[in-house]
């Protein structure tokens, strides 16, 4: 599965990233509205989704699948904006903004690893064994 | 039968369309009134007196039902009502447990008003189709289902002839007929009964929601207080809603972030803490059959006694191992963390006309677990699931069923009903095979299941009059009192929790108080002016959920990791604030603590002098049988004999050489003694004169003093 | 003489050497929300089993459960 990596010790907490996301999902220069979050103060801390899909499992109306590519995807229009899944996401990487009534999160596009200054992001793969989310038709034996 | 044929069946008898209108702060301001006896389909404005003084929720349901209902009128007249509301914060999707309806109606059981609540997703899409209550009167001549279609706002009541009746199948049949498609049932949900809802007075609604991983309709119960058997009696099959584009923001609330804010708190709080407290999302309120069990507080053998040595076979693991799915979303609405909402999938039923089928069982809860299991003294898990199973689609209160049941099977073991009169059932403990023929009796209409069927009060009366049986006995050990029966939580050792069950308006149910562990072992209530606090804030606080739309669940059953810190943690201030603040979110009303108690007192109050103008709510009428009190037999006494005989002591009465009926005397003059005085400390603390009466002055000060309450009550001054 | 401490304001037998978790597996307290505290003092949960509780301590023990 595609997943976007992450290595603190690169990262100069510069802000790129949160801007270029912000600006290309929600048309604004605003972190509060970017897939991924750098600490601003004190030692750099990149929380961005890794695809691990425990959310998944989590949404009321399976809104939240995971793509051809591996990349966990939240299908706005039938998202009823519970936000469990923000509560539930083990590394608190599914974000959310009260001028939307669904949650966001990371798709793995790359947009903001090829800006990044120092190669702290960067687009990498990992097994899909790695995946979370129960197989629904081995649980009710179909 | 395919779907189109049935719905072919269908005749057309009324068709109302309607302006689809808009949600404003949790509100529509409308309640869709359907009569189907003369099948006029009318919309009733929502006052803003009702909003005030009553809220939404229950409270609208009590309200509509005075004004439907006179002092005469019985549970089978025509004018008895069925409301179905939800309240202001029901179907916001932010905070758990915010998708209940409230189900009010005249009850078969106990002649005065009966309020359920239940999960499903009724109450929502009934809301999001434009409407704060649904008000049916009447009674039709065929069996008729209601649909409100609330994307094209149409209401129509149509003869539907062909459906089945029970509960499992009818919401199948009707989410398949009215979704466009499979990605569209979650948009419908369906009301049923079933058909033992038809033939004893304990009779209870299913609410549906479908659950798209299992790709079932689920069912939620308003079980209580017999309200199925007035939906069949009405010769209602079903009601059909429809809504099709729910959203998280369609209460269009004053403040959404505060919801979004406080809900996620909460979702996160369920993550990091349920599975370290009550396993809610495993198990839901089956976590506590065993914890019950080792407090002797689990109902064994008609609430003989508090804990068995098999409950090890029917502890919450054994679910969690064996039967009950693990892992799968369960809210019965939309952003329930908690997830209590358990089932056990592809369970084989070995009885009955679905015998053989794989089925989905909803539950066990805990109430079914200890009702129909360990209180029959029957410690098998896959039975109890049998019998929580046909309950539901036969449309009985597991309840109700497991209580009575327990009466009819002590009866039959102390020899005051024989095998003549049950029609051969060999009726002892622990016979599974025949609870559950009792079970299929009563979906046939036929046998001693019938008689079952009419609850513990008039089985009682039954065996007294027809069959010799000794009535002070019969009143001591029928766990019923004003027609209802017991949940299932023994109250011997908990003066404070035979008031929480003895002194409520509905009858003896935990949804009003569960004072167990505060006063039986934790000892804070040691008064009776404590006591009579806590029976006056924890019945006024947990209305107040169903006036909003709320599930109590959430509530406490997890608490944030810091609760040990504060002053009152059995109240969870944390959690009260976070629903104050969802619903200054919703409504934009800034309440206060204080401001929910009054809230509630407004409508505790109401529903009080409404059993008053029927006969009951008077001090006679919270009189309790002493099973729940204390030892009735000598069993009873002799299995606690330690415990009894240091109680004995402790009043000054020395055991040493008495017989066991002495002490049994001495105990039980005591004992009632006590809860004498109880109701007069509670009655002072909640406004009410000490014939249970609420005085007029402290109408006035709630502003409650409306002329047709004043009129009940101001000649019982 | 029954020497003895309190537990929830009730008279409760001491012995040498008792302690929280003791106390817990003699009442068969296995409800798991529960708060502990010894002369008001709040007793987190892992020092249970070494927390020794001297004559005439007063142990509170609350169950936190106020609904089924």
């Amino acid at each position: 599965m595609k997943y976007l990596a992450k290595d603190d010790s690169k990262c100069i907490q510069c802000g790129t990233c949160e801007s270029i996301c912000s600006k290309t999902y929600y048309k604004e220069d605003n972190y509060e509205k970017s897939c991924i979050v750098v600490k601003k103060d004190g030692k750099p801390e990149i929380n961005v989704c890794n695809q691990c899909g425990e959310c998944i499992d989590i949404c009321p109306v399976i809104a939240i699948k995971r793509d051809k590519q591996g990349i966990v995807r939240i299908n706005k229009k039938i998202c009823v904006g519970c936000f469990m899944c923000v509560g539930f996401c083990p590394q608190l990487s599914m974000r959310q903004h009260d001028d939307y009534i669904e949650p966001f999160k990371c798709i793995a596009c790359g947009l903001c690893a090829k800006e990044c200054p120092t190669g702290a992001i960067y687009i990498a793969e990992r097994s899909d064994d790695e995946a979370k989310e129960m197989n629904l038709d081995q649980v009710f034996n179909r | 039968m395919d779907i189109k044929r049935i719905k072919e069946g269908h005749k057309l008898l009324a068709e109302y369309k309607y302006e689809l209108g808009t949600i404003e702060r949790g509100y529509t301001n409308r309640t869709l009134y359907v009569n189907i006896s003369d099948n006029t389909i009318a919309s009733k404005a929502v006052t803003p007196m009702m909003k005030e003084k009553f809220v939404g929720g229950k409270g609208f349901g009590l309200w509509y039902l005075w004004n439907a209902t006179t002092p005469s009128t019985k549970w089978d007249d025509p004018e008895n009502e069925i409301v179905i509301a939800g309240g202001p914060a029901c179907g916001i999707t932010q905070y758990a447990g915010a998708g209940k309806s409230l189900v009010c109606s005249l009850s078969p059981l106990t002649d005065i008003p009966i309020d359920s609540n239940v999960g499903g997703f009724f109450g929502p899409l009934l809301k999001f189709s434009g409407w704060d209550a649904l008000e049916i009167q009447g009674k039709a001549e065929k069996d008729v289902i209601v649909v409100i279609d609330g994307n094209k706002g149409l209401v129509t009541i149509e003869e539907a002839p062909y459906e089945a009746v029970d509960g499992h199948i009818l919401g199948e049949q009707l989410t398949e007929m009215y979704a466009d498609n499979e990605d569209d049932k979650r948009n419908v949900s369906v009301v049923t009964a079933g058909s033992g809802a038809e033939h004893t007075r304990m009779g209870l609604l299913n609410f549906s929601f479908y659950d798209p991983r299992r790709k079932v309709t689920r069912l939620k119960q308003a079980g209580r207080g017999g309200i199925g058997t007035v939906f069949r009696n009405k010769k209602i099959k079903a009601l059909v809603v429809k809504f099709s584009n729910v959203k998280g923001d369609l209460n269009n609330a004053y403040d959404q972030a505060v919801i979004n804010k406080t809900g996620i708190k909460y979702h996160r709080e369920i993550h990091d803490l349920d599975h370290l407290q009550n396993n809610m999302r495993k198990i839901g309120t089956a976590n506590i059959i065993e914890v019950m069990d080792e407090y002797d507080l689990l109902p064994v053998m008609n609430f003989q006694y508090g804990s068995h040595p098999d409950t090890e076979k029917i502890k919450s693991t054994v679910f969690i191992e064996k039967y009950i799915t693990q892992g799968v979303q369960d809210g019965c609405w939309y952003g329930c963390s908690m997830s209590c909402a358990k089932a056990a999938d592809c369970f084989k039923l070995k009885t009955g006309p679905y015998k053989g089928q794989r089925v989905t069982v909803d539950g066990p809860e805990y109430e079914n677990a200890a009702g129909l299991g360990s209180n029959c003294g029957i410690f098998d898990p896959e039975a109890i699931l049998e019998l929580n199973f046909y309950c539901d689609t036969y449309g009985i209160d597991t309840i109700s069923f497991g209580t009575a049941t327990a009466f009819a099977m002590e009866c039959y073991e102390r020899g005051i009903i024989n095998k003549e009169i049950t029609g051969g059932l060999e009726l002892k403990f622990g016979n599974f095979e025949t609870a559950v023929e009792l079970l299929h009796q009563m979906s046939r209409g036929e046998g001693f299941g019938t008689v079952v069927g009419q609850g513990v009060h008039r089985m009682k009366k039954l065996f007294v009059e027809k069959y010799g049986a000794d009535p002070d006995f019969l009143f001591d050990i029928g766990m019923e009192q004003k027609g209802l029966e017991y949940s299932e939580y023994v109250s011997k050792e908990s003066l404070a929790q035979q008031g929480g069950y003895g002194f409520t308006n509905k009858g003896p149910q935990h949804d009003e108080a569960w004072l167990i562990f505060m006063d039986m072992v934790n000892n804070q209530l040691p008064t009776f002016e404590d006591k009579a606090e806590a029976l006056h804030y924890f019945p006024m606080f947990r209305t107040w959920f169903g006036l909003y739309g709320f599930c109590k669940l959430p509530w406490n059953d997890i608490v944030p990791a810091d609760n040990k810190y504060t002053d009152e943690p059995a109240k969870v201030p944390e959690h009260v604030q976070n629903y104050l603040d969802v619903v200054y979110g919703v409504t934009g009303k800034r309440l206060s603590t204080e401001d929910m108690i009054r809230e509630s007192e407004r409508v505790y109050n109401f529903q009080k002098i409404f059993n008053i103008r029927m006969g009951k709510g008077l001090r006679k009428n919270d009189k309790a049988p002493y099973r729940s009190m204390g030892p009735v037999t000598k069993e009873e006494y002799e299995s606690r004999q330690e415990r009894y005989d240091n109680q004995l002591k402790e009043i000054g009465y020395n055991p040493e050489g008495k017989t066991t009926e002495e002490k049994i005397k001495v105990l039980r003059e005591y004992r009632e003694d006590q809860y004498e005085k109880l109701m007069d400390a509670v009655y002072k603390r909640r406004g009410w004169n000490s014939n249970g009466v609420p005085t007029i002055e402290y109408l006035k000060e709630l502003g409650m003093d409306l002329p047709e309450l004043i009129e009940v009550v101001k000649d019982l001054q | 003489m029954v020497q003895i401490i309190k537990l929830n304001n009730r008279d409760f037998p001491w012995e040498e050497g008792l302690t929280i978790e003791k106390i817990m597996e003699i009442k068969r307290f296995t409800f798991p929300k529960i708060i502990v505290k010894v002369n008001g003092k709040l007793i987190e949960k892992e020092d249970y089993a070494t927390t020794v509780v001297n004559k005439g301590d007063n142990v509170e023990i609350i169950h936190l459960l106020a609904g089924g």
